[in-house]
């Protein structure tokens, strides 16, 4: 058992694990997912964003270069016709110079002759001078010599033009030749890169992107590090970079002339290098953006992820741990619950085993016939019936314990018990209900409480004595077909008050007729529609002349139709009594119980008058007895019991053809009345004792007197033949 | 059960309602006992109103009787119904006091 638990926790944590596992891979997965789509994205996305600023910027500098070169070629013709005229020469830089904003110097150099006549503006105001100095010697300068080198325009790489105000600087150059096709000179125009500068820094596609502006030779014209610009070529500033491949990486890229990107380290950070070309001037334009811009948010996204994760699964660790936990707790509920049901039905089965169940109970009488049932409800309940045969009386009973469940079935077994107990020596439905009621009044800590009906049925006479604690009231049946419910007074159920008094009942049952006693689990019983099967229902289901069995089947059975399919709530019980004895005697009984309390005495006088006038006897004969009962209860009540403690006097009368007997009994200290000296009723007044007329009177009414002691009970007999 | 004692001209009239029961015999004792003390007088038991007598009852009458004998005074039973009187006569008590009809 203990082994195979270990085995389940060790069971229930390797699933756990296992689920976590899962739950945790699942989670990586869908997140290096989307992270590699958004890489992708974003990388797709920068590059065009890059490439698309790149090519804007080239097309813009092609543009300006355009305009350079078409404003210089078409100078080239006026140089042609006026290049024996110096000052015309001039004439055509300024010109040059003043309707071009980008051309801030231009010359006029000729080849044959030492003469350049130079114009540039100089904020906004057009000077003149010569580069034709000895110093400079122009023939021998790079836009002087290129030109006519190659025959056609051409781009100097970009200086800085220290005479005029340390700007940077670019030359074009184009040769103008002669008719003949001879170079004569050279015209150019100085074009300031300033708004170069300007043109790529404005253009931000990412707020720390910065671009390069690097030159055919490599020399560094637009970088955000002004030191930078003009000083070191991109070959220096790659070797600078954190890893020597992507030295030549930049190198390689620059002189692609072709668009593309790449990544480099520099000063431990990582930036994505755009590359393209300015193909006029073999430019080449970079744009350099640190890696955290392009990706920082999917970088941050991927960290909130992370911490996402971590957080659902030490979640959903927590959760498995309590579910593994509570899985326990469970399996420890559900295993008590088993227990609990197993000993539930033990319960029952005990409970069961305490009600008479083998029918008919007394297949050697013919004087009463009977057949009970408990059709229990799902959960233990606490019904009860109960008969035995003691003295030739039928003592019986019925009860519904309030509640269900254990409790009730405890209460169920413990009032069965008292009930055998009590009247084991009690033949009064009264006195049996009054005991228990105050034993269990005693101990009712559970505020339980029993209804129950009481009866002792003399099988000798078909005299029923019963007593009712708050129980449905019994169905009579007559064997002629008439059913009726039982008279039967309230009362309250037992365990409710202790010390209260029961009231005892009498009626003579007919030979044939019978006693149908039932518990709410019948006139209570409930269909899907919740309508209870009901009195009236009840009412028609019994008929006289069938057998207890029958009887009892029949109701039984109607209550499973009405019933059908609804669940049984309450448990179903059913005890039939008929009486069958046909030499019954025909006599009437009737009983009285008194406290040991003189003032009981009137009702002592109602209960002799109705006794004398079921026996019809007239008024002075109904006075005598009155006299004789009163001595001698009043005798009991005043002398058999110590001063000032309870005790009980039963009064049976019975009633017959030809006399009419009186028993009384109580448990008090042994007397014999009858043992009295008999007074002397000729003595004058003087002399006659104040006392012992009672027994006296008694004697000389009753034909009959005598006393006995037995089991405990003083038992005073008096008979009055009836004439 | 109800006593009304009603004294005249040296007669005391106790006029006796009800049943005369063990359970009400010690207040009727207690009722009589003016009419006790004054034992010298004639005393007079007015039964017509008296259905039912018990021993304890027959007991009273005794004692007033006796007193009434110790202090030479006199007792009269007056209106006794059939059943009383049968008691009487079966305890001896008709012997003992003088009976009275009245004339209605």
């Amino acid at each position: 058992m203990k082994s195979s638990k270990n085995a389940m926790t060790r069971f229930a944590a390797r699933q756990g694990l296992l689920l976590v596992l899962v739950c945790v891979l699942a989670l990586e997965a869908t997140s290096i997912v989307q992270y590699i789509f958004s890489y992708k994205i974003l990388s797709q996305e920068s590059n065009g964003r890059a490439q698309g600023q790149l090519e804007a910027t080239a097309l813009h500098i092609t543009g300006v270069m355009d305009q350079v070169e078409t404003a210089v070629k078409n100078n080239v013709w006026s140089v042609q016709q006026q290049i024996s005229n110096v000052d015309s020469l001039e004439a055509i830089s300024r010109r040059l110079v003043q309707l071009n904003p980008v051309i801030c110097g231009s010359t006029v150099a000729l080849v044959n002759k030492n003469v350049a006549p130079y114009c540039w503006d100089e904020g906004g105001e057009i000077k003149a001078g010569t580069l034709a100095t000895e110093e400079y010697d122009y023939k021998h300068q790079e836009w002087f010599e290129k030109p006519l080198e190659c025959g056609k325009g051409y781009w100097s790489e970009p200086y800085f033009d220290e005479g005029g105000g340390d700007m940077l600087m670019t030359t074009y150059s184009v040769p103008v030749a002669d008719k003949k096709g001879k170079a004569i000179a050279v015209l150019t125009a100085d074009v300031s890169l300033d708004w170069l500068t300007e043109l790529v820094g404005s253009v931000k596609v990412y707020p720390s992107a910065f671009n390069m502006v690097v030159s055919r030779e490599g020399q560094i014209m637009v970088c955000p590090i002004e030191t930078l610009v003009m000083r070191k070529t991109v070959q220096e500033l790659a070797l600078a970079t954190d890893d020597s491949s992507s030295v030549a990486n930049i190198n390689k890229n620059l002189s692609s002339g072709e668009f593309g990107s790449s990544t480099i380290r520099y000063k431990g950070e990582v930036f994505y290098m755009f590359f393209g070309p300015v193909s006029r001037t073999s430019w080449s334009l970079s744009l350099f953006v640190p890696e955290e811009e392009i990706y920082g948010e999917i970088h941050k996204l991927g960290q909130l992820v992370l911490m996402l994760q971590i957080l659902s699964v030490i979640l959903i660790i927590l959760i498995i741990r309590s579910t593994v936990k509570n899985s326990r707790k469970l399996r420890i509920v559900s295993e008590n619950k088993n227990r609990i049901e197993g000993e539930l039905k033990v319960a029952r089965g005990i409970q069961m085993s305490m009600v008479p169940k083998i029918f008919p109970p007394y297949p050697e009488r013919s004087d009463v016939d009977m057949f009970a049932t408990i059709v229990p409800a799902k959960e233990v309940g606490g019904d009860l019936y109960d008969f035995y045969i003691r003295d030739n009386r039928l003592f019986f009973c019925i009860g519904d314990v309030s509640g269900k469940g254990v409790p009730a079935s405890l209460v169920m077994a413990v009032t069965r018990s008292m009930f055998r107990t009590v009247s084991g020596h009690e033949n009064s439905p009264q006195r049996i209900l009054t005991t228990i009621n105050d034993s269990m009044s005693d101990m009712n800590e559970s505020n339980m409480f029993v209804t129950m009906f009481c009866g002792v049925l003399d099988l000798s006479t078909g005299h029923l004595r019963y007593c009712n604690a708050g129980h449905n009231a019994p169905v009579v049946v007559k064997p002629d077909g008439a059913k009726a419910f039982l008279d039967v007074l309230p009362n309250l159920p037992l365990g409710v008050m202790p010390g209260m008094a029961f009231t005892e009942q009498e009626i003579d049952m007919e030979i044939g007729g019978g006693l149908f006693l039932y518990t709410d689990g019948i006139n209570e019983a409930e269909n899907i529609n919740h309508e209870c099967f009901g009195d009236s229902r009840l009412m028609d289901a019994i008929q006289a002349g069938l057998s207890a069995h029958d009887q009892v089947e029949a109701v039984t059975g109607k209550v499973r139709d009405f019933v059908a399919d609804a669940p049984q709530s309450d448990d179903i019980t059913v005890l039939y009594i008929r009486f069958m004895n046909e030499n019954a005697t025909k006599k009437t009984e009737r009983h009285l119980i008194l406290h040991n309390d003189i003032q009981q005495i009137p009702q002592l006088a109602e209960f002799v008058e109705a006794v004398a006038e079921m026996a019809h006897l007239d008024v002075g004969m109904t006075m005598s007895l009155n006299l004789a009962l009163e001595e001698a209860v009043s005798n009991v009540i005043m002398y058999a019991y110590p001063q000032g403690s309870d005790g009980l006097v039963d009064i049976e009368a019975v009633i017959t053809d030809d006399r009419l007997k009186f028993i009384i009994s109580d448990s008090g200290q042994p007397f014999d009345p009858t043992a009295a000296p008999e007074a002397d009723i000729t003595l004058d007044v003087e002399d006659r004792p104040i006392g012992g007329l009672g027994i006296f009177l008694v004697r000389n009414i009753m034909d009959e007197v005598h006393y006995e002691r037995a089991d405990g009970k003083n038992l005073f007999t008096m008979i009055k033949k009836l004439a | 059960m109800e006593v009304n004692l009603i004294e005249k001209d040296n007669v005391i009239t106790a006029q006796l309602v009800g049943r005369l029961d063990t359970a009400v015999s010690q207040e009727v004792a207690n009722a009589l006992q003016p009419m006790i003390d004054k034992a010298e007088k004639t005393l007079v038991l007015d039964c017509k109103e008296l259905s039912y007598i018990s021993s304890s009852g027959l007991r009273i009458f005794l004692t007033v009787r006796k007193a009434a004998s110790a202090k030479g005074g006199k007792v009269i039973v007056r209106d006794i119904n059939n059943e009383i009187r049968q008691v009487f006569m079966m305890t001896g008590f008709l012997n003992l006091f003088e009976i009275q009809e009245s004339n209605n």
